[in-house]
């Protein structure tokens, strides 16, 4: 490949030019080791006291400019404030000034190696790792020492394209979000962390750049295209038009999908299907609503079970329920109940040893054995149903008998709280997931006791294609348009229908716009996905015409092969959505 | 009861994946608050409850018992606090 341009994996999108710049790279690098007459002793106390001070202060900006999307990470501030804070470091670190006339960088150098050989000696490798902290700490201070914090990130008044060998949360925490354009990594893959922070943010990013180090100089002029997934390198002028040209072109393109996402998501030849987010947290709904989502197809509830000491009550997740339904209404929210495996509940209920959870005692199993924790659940969802935009939502159905015993237990909790004169909407609608391949088969069966299927294809695809996706190994094995996939979904689809009830899907497959087309020629009824991706995928749905998506279905199911369908399915998209294709990536890849 | 007398109590590391930084920057965080001697006894080290770095030292994994003792005015207020911290995880998810 050309020398000047190094391909890695988007994982982000939109495109970004700026000037380079490497983080951490150059930590640990000279520091200035010499013994100091009596005389400077008292200043360089002063110096190394002054440089904590400004790291401190330093630290404190960054931590109350943290945006609210990043606030569980930086905790990781706290942590590295009361490091700064810690006599133990500080007075360590004079006491080399005082005793053994050190200059100040040598004197820090010598206390963070102090504390480096006690936790060279812990076991617990998570612990001893937290050492990291205590350099990056260190190393803040010491850029001041070094009169260095021309270079930090703080200081740097242009915005930055940041490079890394990988990011970790306790990085991202130390980035001063408004200045970075975008990310590189040399590690990282599709789900990586950078990835989710680069979306949060809404830059482009690129993972998995093998010779991103060695290539490119801080400060050089750079070109991430967070579309193609490449970087150039100090382009020429012709490239340097053109990148800007798509670049202005995408935020155009952007600036109007936002522009046109309170319009409903009709095709060109009048066919209408309805655009829903999914969402976990009450806050969420703000950008549900921001970003045109017509209702909340899947509302995980699992939040207020975690991160709990005691388990919620049933007033407080009606509460949290009726808040819900409220700000929606009159908008659909679609409640699913605890998705959730044993291990989640260890402290509560006693860890169970399972070889392996994802086919273990989960969801609706967990909590058919837990019947006081699911009755609390239905109780609030139930009371909170009075405000009649609220279904309810099983996971993890995988037959008609289980069906069955869930739904006796929702009776038998109507029946409860019609006794103690507690009022419930009869009429909610109670509906199913269908992400098991055995819910699949007999979704004609399941179709005629319930209102409504909405297909989860992230755990679907999994079980269908016996792959874990977070697995390196056979990831690539995670195709969505599989023709097993396709004709399932199609065969829950129709199932559905024939028995008169709405199909929605809710996973990223409905996120992804090169997957649109053939969903549509399904004619499935709602597409539900997270906030961000609602005007784009509203877009594709308003640029296309039912005739040709069903033309796209019936080419892909008489197709043999994943290969061929995706490749039907980027022609397509060609054809209609050019901009799409330029702008984003899909989990289509290449299959076989 | 005396300022003098030492007050202890003896608690757990229920987080996942043990006392780590998080954790440690709660607890000393709070222990700041009191005036106060607070420390950590476990496995005959004895470290200040007051510095992040000593707790982290101390290396406590995950259901590590460990021996919580306070010296001073505030002594009882404070093990009850901390002990708190400890009981709900320091507010960590795991």
């Amino acid at each position: 490949m050309d020398r000047h341009v190094l391909q890695g994996i988007p994982v982000s999108t939109g495109v970004a030019l700026g000037r380079a710049y490497f983080l951490n790279r150059g930590r640990g690098r000279n520091i200035p080791r010499q013994n100091i007459p009596d005389n400077d002793v008292q200043s360089e106390l002063v110096r190394v006291e002054q440089a904590f001070s400004q790291a401190l202060a330093e630290l404190e900006t960054i931590q109350s400019r943290v945006p609210a999307e990043l606030l569980e990470h930086a905790r990781i501030i706290e942590s590295h404030i009361m490091m700064l804070q810690d006599p133990k470091l500080l007075e360590s670190a004079k006491a080399y000034i005082r005793d053994m006339q050190l200059n100040a960088e040598w004197a820090l150098e010598k206390a963070v190696a102090d504390i480096e050989a006690v936790f060279r000696s812990i076991e617990d490798v998570y612990i001893r790792e937290r050492i990291q902290d205590v350099r990056l700490v260190a190393g803040r201070v010491q850029q001041y020492l070094l009169g260095e914090s021309g270079n930090s990130l703080r200081s740097i008044n242009t915005r930055i394209i940041l490079l890394a060998h990988d990011l970790s949360p306790a990085d991202t925490i130390e980035l001063e979000v408004g200045k970075i354009m975008a990310f590189a990594t040399v590690t990282g893959g599709k789900t990586s962390h950078t990835g989710i922070l680069a979306r949060a943010m809404q830059i482009p990013a690129i993972v998995g750049v093998a010779d991103l180090e060695e290539t490119i100089q801080d400060g050089q002029l750079i070109i991430i295209d967070g579309l193609q997934g490449r970087i150039i390198i100090e382009p020429d002028e012709d490239e340097l038009a053109s990148f800007t040209d798509l670049k202005y072109q995408f935020e155009e393109y952007q600036a109007g999908i936002i522009r046109s996402s309170h319009l409903p998501a009709e095709t060109i030849d009048g066919y209408r299907v309805k655009v829903f987010a999914n969402i976990e947290l009450l806050e969420e709904v703000s950008s549900v609503l921001g970003n045109g989502g017509e209702g909340v197809g899947l509302y995980r509830t699992e939040y207020s079970y975690l991160n709990r000491v005691k388990l919620p009550e049933e007033e407080q997740l009606l509460e949290e329920y009726q808040d819900l339904a409220s700000i929606m209404y009159p908008s659909k929210v679609v409640l699913r109940t605890l998705d959730v495996g044993s291990d989640k509940f260890m402290n509560h209920f006693g860890g169970l040893d399972e070889a392996n959870p994802a086919l273990g005692m989960r969801a609706v199993r967990f909590c058919l054995h837990h019947l006081d924790l699911f009755r609390i659940q239905l109780r609030a969802i139930l009371r909170a149903s009075v405000h009649e935009n609220i279904s309810l939502m099983f996971p993890m159905v995988s037959g008609l008998g289980e069906l069955r015993q869930v739904k006796s237990v929702l009776h038998s909790v109507q029946m409860e709280l019609k006794q103690q004169g507690l009022p419930y909407n009869p009429e909610m609608p109670v509906g199913i997931m269908i992400e098991l391949p055995s819910a699949m088969i007999t979704a004609d069966i399941l179709a005629t006791e319930v209102d409504f299927f909405s297909i989860g294809t992230n755990d679907l695809i999994q079980y269908s294609l016996g792959i874990d996706r977070t697995n390196s190994f056979v990831s690539y094995l995670y195709q969505p348009l599989h023709p097993a996939l396709v004709r399932m979904i199609k065969y829950v689809v129709d199932a559905g229908h024939r028995a008169g009830i709405e199909v929605s899907i809710c996973g990223e497959m409905a996120a992804d716009p090169y997957c649109i087309p053939v969903l549509m020629g399904m004619h499935v009824d709602c597409l539900s996905m997270n906030p961000q991706a609602v005007p784009v995928i509203k877009h594709i749905i308003r640029q296309a015409t039912m005739e040709e998506c069903k033309s796209l279905l019936r080419d892909v199911l008489a197709s043999k092969t994943v290969g061929r369908n995706n490749k039907l399915v980027k022609d397509s998209i060609f054809r209609r959505h050019p901009k799409e294709l330029m702008f984003y990536s899909s989990m289509l890849d290449e299959g076989y | 009861m005396d300022a003098l007398d030492v007050v202890s109590r003896k608690v757990f590391v229920a987080n996942e994946l043990g006392l780590h930084a998080r954790p440690a920057a709660r607890l000393a965080r709070e222990a700041q608050k009191y005036s106060a001697r607070i420390t950590l006894l476990s496995q005959e080290q004895e470290v200040d409850a007051k510095s992040i770095l000593d707790l982290l030292t101390l290396a406590l994994g995950p259901g590590c018992a460990v021996e919580l003792k306070a010296q001073g005015q505030d002594a009882q207020l404070a093990l009850e606090r901390l002990e708190q911290l400890f009981l709900n995880r320091f507010e960590e998810e795991r």
